[in-house]
């Protein structure tokens, strides 16, 4: 839903609103009845639940996770010239998209997960506005990282099933799959965001040719 | 609580009530300014109230206002 779209409603109704608010004597006749009707109550109401499905659909996107200051590392770390960092190689390869990188791995594939990932965001900005805003280092998912996630995108790719580090044990493939081994603390992809290390890292420049 | 909303005249109401839905839908057209948490969170707890208690006492006016005995 287009921003314009919520702006144009809002507006009109805003008009409305004052109209019938300054002129309160029209909603006398039939007309202004009617008007105060759309103005106070169809048009506003419209208007929240417009405005409330972009704040929600702009909540996911990158540009708002790391528009607070403790994540701005967070934001650099998608940014390191290093294979080894999972999120850099995601971000800088379109393996996710890149205006929504946070929310495409941080979201929970699982019924409600979205709920679930919403309600994770409010506890974000409880601690950010009422909170103890902890080090970028010391953060941490509230709960562990579920293969789940990865498996959403790279299950029965190619590139996933034949590759023969995952194939290293007849059962190897099967606990990734039931989460039994986790991807991310198997010494397999265990450089994640590691925010702690950047200031030794390189970072890639994009559009910049070695 | 019905008292109070019957003690204001139906117009009086409505300025209330265009008052307050004008002012919560022009703090919800700032919050789509700058993708923000601090617009999120103005948004759900600012701009949302002030237009439901626009709703809200426009509708009440309205009850109130049928429940009086027509003259």
């Amino acid at each position: 839903m287009s921003a314009w779209i919520v702006i144009i409603i809002a507006a009109v109704a805003i008009l409305m609103a004052l109209f019938v608010g300054l002129r309160s004597k029209f909603t006398q006749t039939k007309e202004g009845k009617m008007m105060a009707f759309v103005g106070l109550l169809i048009l506003p109401t419209i208007c929240v639940g417009l405005g409330f499905e972009e704040q929600m659909t702009r909540a996911e996107s990158t540009n708002f996770c790391l528009s607070c200051h403790v994540m701005n590392d967070f934001g650099h770390s998608l940014y390191v010239d290093d294979k080894s960092y999972i999120p850099a190689v995601h971000y800088q390869n379109n393996f996710v998209p890149r205006d929504h990188a946070c929310y495409t791995c941080h979201t929970n594939y699982a019924m409600f997960g979205t709920v679930k990932a919403k309600w994770g965001g409010m506890h974000h900005l409880l601690v950010q506005y009422l909170g103890t805003i902890p080090k970028p280092e010391d953060i941490r998912p509230y709960e562990p990282y579920n293969n789940r996630e990865c498996l959403h995108c790279h299950l029965g790719s190619r590139r996933f099933e034949e590759n023969d580090a995952h194939l290293k044990t007849a059962t190897l493939m099967a606990d990734i799959k039931a989460d039994r081994l986790t991807c991310t603390s198997s010494k397999c992809h265990d450089t994640v965001h590691d925010v702690g290390t950047l200031k030794d890292a390189t970072f890639w420049k994009p559009g910049a040719t070695k | 609580m019905k008292n109070i909303f019957q003690s204001l005249s139906m117009g009086r109401a409505l300025k209330w009530s265009g008052f307050l839905v004008s002012t919560g839908l022009i703090v919800q057209l700032l919050c789509l300014v700058r993708i923000h948490p601090f617009s999120f969170i103005a948004f759900l707890g600012i701009g949302c109230p002030l237009v439901g208690a626009g709703i809200v006492l426009y509708l009440f006016s309205i009850l109130t206002q049928s429940d009086k005995p027509q003259a």
